[in-house]
């Protein structure tokens, strides 16, 4: 009973500006030793890392199939013609936004059941009891899954990488600057990824309804949207669109770095660039990043601010 | 921070979802030393009303506070307070020593806090096993487990009895009053009286969201007053000849015989032998507490005069379930219940207690139970006006 006694006067305990801190990194624990402790986290990384290794094997074969034909002797002629060197076409790098782009699926997926699945399994509540306050329990919830959003992006980069060097030529491959820049811009989306599907998951709060609106939107739904955006002559909406403004952040990385390095390249060439990069209407990859930030920002303090205020019976 | 007192104090909380009022105008004060029971039929609002103290549910009028403070100021609220609140809560594929690290790491126990509470609901061999396998009542004491683990001074409990074995109940009676021993708070929900008679020494009883009793379950006990039946030869000179002796408590039972209220059978033996009136059966009826029970948390039982409730009201046992809301409207006709000797205990009904004090017993019996705290509730201001919400007046003690 001397523990007791502790509390009992505890007033005279830590001064508050001591307790914040230490409260919220005991709350980050919690939520990091919440996702280690059941098996979703590995169980959506074997997906992750098998879709972007297949996904860069076979892009990365496709570009190599592709500068066979664009490099043989006949094409030569005709490439010479139009004042284009495609030896030094890096291809590889619209194969990695690409898998990039496919394989962060997951990781929102992962976010998406943040917060909805502890609804599921009504472990909201002792959450809450044992937190000081509901901001302080989904802070750290958000720390964990950034977090988590860079151990799925690193995965997906280190795939990604595996898979396009396994079939690309050498000449395809990006420099080591060019390579570290998507790998960048691949953790980045991975980690915005992440907290977009936190914040729809605790909009949503229901575990099947968050992940089949996130694959609906982001598979079929958004490519409808571009699909008449292009046709309708708006592509620079395009841009706007959730998915469009992710996929311009790998996509506007790889297309630049396609472009700098490819020599000169038509104008009417690099629509068509943009569009193979997965970035069609898509901005400069911080502006991408930015709009996609904003989506993120919505649906995250949307999710917050609705869990902040509601009652848990 | 808190003052450390270990009071719950309950004070107008009121909730409405949509158009359903689920706890009107509450108020109750919890004091620390004993097991506090919190009493009413499914749907009185008891769930509602833990889970407003415990910051789960937004009050729409009203306030909770555990030692003085609302539960978001508690700093590290699962020091302060534990709480059982479902069944539930566990994440299916998570192990049960898992999921008490979860929540050890957030309050900032140690990791061992978690074997240490495992042991201590005998779910020691069931630690490396899923929480989703877990039988009702191993899941019963999961969540206690997790109540327990930061060595909380206030513990609430929602019928955490549900899906235990006998020998659960046992044990968690027992547990739960040497807890409140060691001078510690507890308050343990549930809907069965007999269920906690034994464990709790205080109550709190609730009907249609509204306090209908509080205070120790012996002053209950004794508010139950006997009554005697008889069977006279003359019915009328029984009568006269008791109230010549002041006893005026006297009713007429169905089945001819005289119900006398307040006396002991001897009494009323010796009243008729010196009236010269024979008896032919006299009978001592003791009403127990679950029948007082269900008079509180009945509104048409505790009406001696059944006419006098609004028709509306269906009869039979129909009162078990939460009325519709309009039944908890103000202007709620009051009952004749409040005339009869004895009853002082009841709440006045609903009309009567918009901002009036609740359950507050005029004039506490001398014989309070030991281990009642001093100045219990004996220290809830009578005058009206008093609990508004938002007046201070009870964390004064602290």
């Amino acid at each position: 009973m001397t523990e007791q006694m502790n509390y009992q006067t505890g007033p005279a305990g830590p001064a508050p500006q001591y307790r914040q801190p230490s409260m919220l990194g005991n709350l980050v624990k919690a939520e990091f030793r919440k996702t280690t402790t059941t098996g979703l986290w590995w169980g959506l990384m074997i997906p992750t890392v098998l879709i972007a290794l297949g996904w860069a094997l076979a892009t990365g074969a496709i570009g190599k199939g592709l500068m066979d034909v664009v490099t043989s002797e006949d094409a030569e002629q005709l490439t010479d013609l139009i004042g284009i060197s495609p030896d030094q076409w890096q291809v590889s790098l619209f194969g990695m936004a690409r898998s990039i782009n496919v394989a962060t699926i997951f990781p929102m997926i992962f976010g998406g059941m943040a917060i909805s699945n502890e609804i599921r399994h009504r472990t909201i509540t002792t959450t809450f009891l044992t937190a000081p306050t509901r901001v302080a329990a989904l802070g750290a919830k958000m720390l964990v899954y950034v977090a988590w959003g860079a151990i799925y992006g690193l995965a997906i980069v280190a795939a990604v990488s595996i898979g396009i060097a396994i079939t690309s030529d050498v000449d395809a491959l990006p420099s080591a600057g060019g390579w570290l820049a998507m790998a960048g811009v691949g953790v980045l989306s991975s980690i915005l990824m992440t907290m977009f599907g936190v914040g729809v998951g605790a909009l949503m709060t229901s575990v099947v309804g968050t992940t089949v609106v996130l694959l609906l939107y982001m598979l079929i739904i958004e490519n409808g949207l571009q699909l008449v955006l292009s046709t309708q002559g708006l592509p620079e909406l395009i841009g706007f669109l959730p998915n469009g403004a992710v996929n311009g952040l790998t996509g506007s990385v790889a297309s630049s770095l396609f472009l700098s390095t490819a020599g000169v390249v038509p104008t009417e060439l690099e629509d068509v660039l943009r569009a193979i990069a997965g970035a069609l209407g898509a901005f400069d990859w911080w502006l991408s990043g930015l709009i996609f930030l904003v989506w993120t920002g919505l649906f995250f303090l949307g999710g917050w601010a609705a869990t902040q205020r509601r009652d848990i019976t | 921070m808190h003052d450390g007192s270990g009071r719950i104090v309950v004070q107008g909380l009121t909730k409405q979802f949509g158009p359903v009022t689920a706890v009107q105008n509450l108020s109750f004060t919890v004091e620390p030393g004993s097991v506090t029971g919190f009493l009413g039929p499914n749907g009185a609002g008891k769930t509602t009303t833990l889970r407003m103290l415990l910051g789960l549910v937004t009050p729409t009028a009203g306030t909770g506070l555990i030692n003085g403070r609302p539960f978001h100021q508690l700093g590290n609220p699962a020091r302060v307070v534990g709480a059982v609140l479902e069944a539930q809560g566990f994440h299916a594929k998570r192990s049960a020593r898992d999921h008490l690290r979860v929540y050890a790491a957030a309050m900032g126990v140690p990791d061992q806090r978690a074997d240490q509470v495992l042991q201590l609901v005998g779910l020691g061999a069931a630690g490396d096993r899923k929480a989703g396998g877990f039988s009702l009542g191993m899941k019963q004491r999961l969540a206690l487990a997790t109540a327990l683990l930061g060595d909380p001074q206030v513990l609430v409990l929602d019928e955490p009895a549900n899906g235990l074995d006998p020998e659960g109940i046992a044990w968690l009676r027992q547990f739960l009053q040497s807890y409140a021993r060691s001078g510690r708070t507890v308050l343990v929900s549930s809907h069965l009286l007999a269920e906690v008679e034994q464990t709790v020494d205080q109550v709190v009883i609730v009907s249609r969201g509204q306090t209908m009793y509080y205070g120790p379950l012996d002053n209950l006990r004794q508010s139950q007053r006997s009554r005697v039946l008889v069977q006279p030869s003359d019915t009328g000179a029984l009568v006269t000849a008791l109230q010549a002796d002041g006893i005026t408590a006297i009713e007429q039972v169905p089945d001819g015989r005289i119900a006398v209220t307040g006396v002991e059978a001897k009494q009323v033996a010796d009243t008729a032998l010196k009236a010269g009136v024979s008896i032919y059966g006299i009978q001592e009826e003791k009403a127990d507490l679950e029948q007082l029970f269900f008079q509180l948390t009945n509104g048409q039982y505790a009406a001696p005069g059944v006419a006098q409730y609004p028709p509306q009201q269906p009869g039979g046992g129909s009162g078990y379930y939460a009325p519709p809301p309009g039944y908890q409207q103000p202007g709620y006709p009051p009952q004749g219940y409040q005339q009869q000797a004895g009853s002082g205990y009841y709440a006045p009904p609903p009309g009567y207690q918009q901002g009036a004090p609740q359950g507050t017993p005029p004039g506490t019996p001398p014989g309070t139970p030991p281990g009642t705290p001093p100045g219990g509730y004996q220290q809830q201001p009578p005058p009206p006006g008093q609990q508004q919400p938002g007046q201070g007046g009870f964390g004064g003690g602290a």
